[in-house]
């Protein structure tokens, strides 16, 4: 009675946000289903035909759910997925309510979530991403979230398969000695390694020992080809490599995605083939490497909301052959961390490589400032503006025509200035 | 005469939880902009004693449980006794986040072990169990400075600590929580260290304690005052007194 009253309930409050440009259901209806019903969740996914897939990780939860949604798509099978960054409980609940006669459902799951989320259902495939610091002031010690990951595994049985990344340690810690399948995923790639280790690194000593691991290669932060000396604690053998599938979009952490991705469609046996034209085909999530035009101009926005997906941004945007001015956006709202710290982790000096033009705004933009102050030789280049829309005008003013316009900007930022150039909200 | 100043950074690779390493590029960036030599060095298990000798400045940032526990017994039985030693003399220091706990008498973790720190801060701190709120936001201290009177910063600590009778407060907290929620106390100074719960780029907006400790570290290095050269701190300033508006300080004053 009462889960009938919540669906019916939670359809009605989805349709009224959908009415009214709120995005596609985004978390209310599943919140007030919740708040009705509690266990909902357990009763909606046996809805489902063939089950569920949660992707979940630091970075890359959005476009790896949308890779994977692609692939078993391409595969004939429909899917219902959670709406990029509602995350929680309630997102996964607001999705699972607007599916009827689904066969999977794949939802990108917040760190913290996880735990709770597999206390009342039993995928079939975890994918874990990484483990890098973010947002400490809500998520706390990439530890932690470690421990609490690993407790909450230890009641699945081999029904789960997770397909994990060899190349973080902490990752593969955390797969260590449980019943359930696993499927490594690793660049494999010793070309692709970086000259020199970035600060923004979480775990470069031993989980299990506490020895400092020995490297053959780091791709970025602490993932590489690690070994521990003292416990023998070891990097696995990886099924799936990126030689294997191409990647559709720029970035070494794309490549992640993509491969952890296709590691889906290996398990449900698709062929090489369909999984990698299914990639071929992947247009990327809003602000996560979207193509955009405004005025005009081309214009690339990438969500970057902690140190080692700043790195990556930037060394993505260095290293593209679309030039131009850089906007870098910070913010300190509650989805994108009230502690703006972390900005020191960022390798802001790497743009002292390429004298382009870069132009700062958002809440905090004095804190941003300051950061350049301190990372780049030439300030005259660094304009600085209170008001987010004066900054897209100005960076928009400084890219010339066969230039791209990159805009590099915190979670609630980068959906203002997405809101700005579209003239739309998406929630 | 040129002048050249040694850093040291405790535990670089374990002990960076946050945006810690900000303070070390400011110190830098502060001290080249005068003309003074700067050199960093990392005080962790590669370290001898003699490397340990040439610090001028020293440093510590925040580490997670698991780190500590990978650093502690090599801080206790190696480093900890010439670091003692060398802030009883007056070398300056700053210590944010975690690392005063390590320095204080004892340190109580989440699951109740008492792990015993280098006693050179006359403070206690004690975890009261994961269950209970961690003190988390943005803080306003008031300090005892010729320039301006106000530090901000960022807290983010499950810990609660305790001053002892023989050491004094960094400031007193306005808004935030401090060291414990409760006596308004915030941080510590003993000699020439400062130690304070803001954690990450703490000098980022607070130049003139950046610039006390530069100032400290070449009086005790040459024995004599040497007057630091004027930066433009603007935008500095700028970030401070945003900070201090929007937590409303000037309201709570007046």
């Amino acid at each position: 009675m009462r889960y009938n009253l919540a669906v019916s309930i939670g359809r009605i409050v989805s349709c009224v946000s959908t009415v009214f440009h709120k995005g596609a259901g985004g978390t209310w209806a599943g919140e007030i289903a919740l708040r009705i019903y509690p266990n909902i969740l357990k009763d909606l996914t046996h809805k489902l035909r063939k089950g569920i897939i949660l992707v979940a990780g630091t970075n890359g939860k959005t476009t790896t759910s949308l890779m994977i949604k692609k692939i078993i798509e391409s595969q004939g099978a429909s899917v219902i997925h959670n709406a990029s960054g509602a995350n929680l409980l309630n997102g996964v609940v607001s999705a699972l309510l607007l599916s009827t006669n689904k066969d999977w459902g794949i939802f990108e799951v917040d760190e913290n979530v996880l735990p709770i989320l597999l206390s009342y259902i039993e995928p079939k495939m975890i994918v874990l991403l990484n483990l890098f610091r973010d947002q400490l002031d809500r998520y706390g010690e990439v530890d932690a979230i470690a421990g609490k990951w690993k407790k909450s595994f230890s009641t699945l049985t081999e029904k789960t398969t997770l397909i994990a990344n060899a190349d973080d340690p902490l990752i593969t810690a955390i797969c260590e000695q449980l019943q359930a399948k696993k499927v490594y995923i690793g660049i494999e790639n010793s070309s692709l390694y970086r000259k020199v280790m970035q600060h923004a690194t979480d775990t470069i000593y031993c989980p299990k020992c506490g020895t400092r691991l020995t490297y053959g290669g780091f791709y970025y932060s602490h993932l590489g080809k690690w070994s521990c000396g003292s416990c023998g604690f070891t990097h696995p053998d990886v099924t799936i490599t990126s030689k294997d599938y191409q990647c559709p979009i720029e970035g070494i952490y794309n490549q992640y995605n993509a491969i952890s991705a296709a590691a889906v469609g290996v398990v449900l046996q698709f062929e090489t083939t369909g999984i990698q034209s299914a990639l071929a085909s992947f247009t990327p999530a809003f602000g996560r490497m979207e193509r955009m035009f405004a005025r005009g101009k081309k214009v690339r926005i990438v969500l970057s909301k902690n140190p080692t997906g700043f790195n990556e941004s930037l060394q993505t945007y260095l290293d593209s052959k679309d030039k131009g001015p850089v906007l870098l956006l910070l913010n300190d709202r509650i989805p994108d961390g009230t502690d703006v710290s972390w900005i020191w982790d960022v390798d802001f000096e790497l743009l002292d490589e390429q004298k382009r033009e870069i132009i700062i705004s958002g809440d905090r933009v004095f804190d941003m400032a300051i950061r350049l102050k301190y990372a780049v030789t030439n300030l005259e280049r660094i304009t600085i503006f209170d008001s987010l829309a004066s900054s897209l005008d100005a960076a928009l003013a400084k890219t010339q025509s066969d230039e791209t316009l990159w805009i590099l900007a915190t979670y609630s930022a980068m959906l203002d200035v997405r809101k700005i150039i579209t003239g739309k909200s998406i929630f | 005469m040129n002048y050249k100043l040694t850093i040291g950074w405790l535990y670089p690779e374990l002990m960076s939880t946050y945006g810690d390493r900000g303070n070390i590029f400011i110190l830098r960036k502060r001290c080249q902009w005068r003309g003074v030599d700067c050199k960093i060095i990392p005080i962790d298990f590669s370290t001898v004693n003699c490397q340990l000798s040439t610090v001028n400045l020293l440093f510590g940032g925040g580490a997670q449980d698991r780190q500590q526990t990978i650093l502690i017994s090599d801080l206790q039985k190696r480093i900890g006794p010439v670091l003692k030693q060398m802030i009883d003399n007056g070398t300056p220091g700053l210590f944010v986040c975690g690392s005063p706990q390590l320095l204080g008498r004892s340190y109580m973790t989440g699951d109740g072990t008492v792990l015993h720190g280098l006693g050179i801060f006359d403070m206690v701190t004690k975890h009261f169990g994961y269950d209970k709120p961690r003190c988390i936001g943005n803080m306003v201290v008031e300090v005892n400075s010729q320039k301006r009177t106000t530090v901000v910063g960022f807290e983010n600590h499950g810990g609660r600590t305790y001053l002892g009778k023989s050491i004094k407060p960094f400031g007193k907290v306005i808004i935030g929580k401090g060291n414990n929620g409760e006596d308004k106390t915030e941080g510590a100074v003993y000699k020439n260290c400062i130690a304070t719960y803001s954690h990450g780029p703490f000098l980022s907006k607070n130049p003139h304690i950046a610039d006390w400790l530069i100032s400290q570290a070449l009086k005790q290095k040459y024995h004599k005052t040497i007057r630091l050269k004027k930066l433009d701190d603007a935008l500095e300033w700028k970030a401070h007194d945003y900070m201090l508006k929007r937590l409303g300080y000037r309201l709570i004053l007046r």
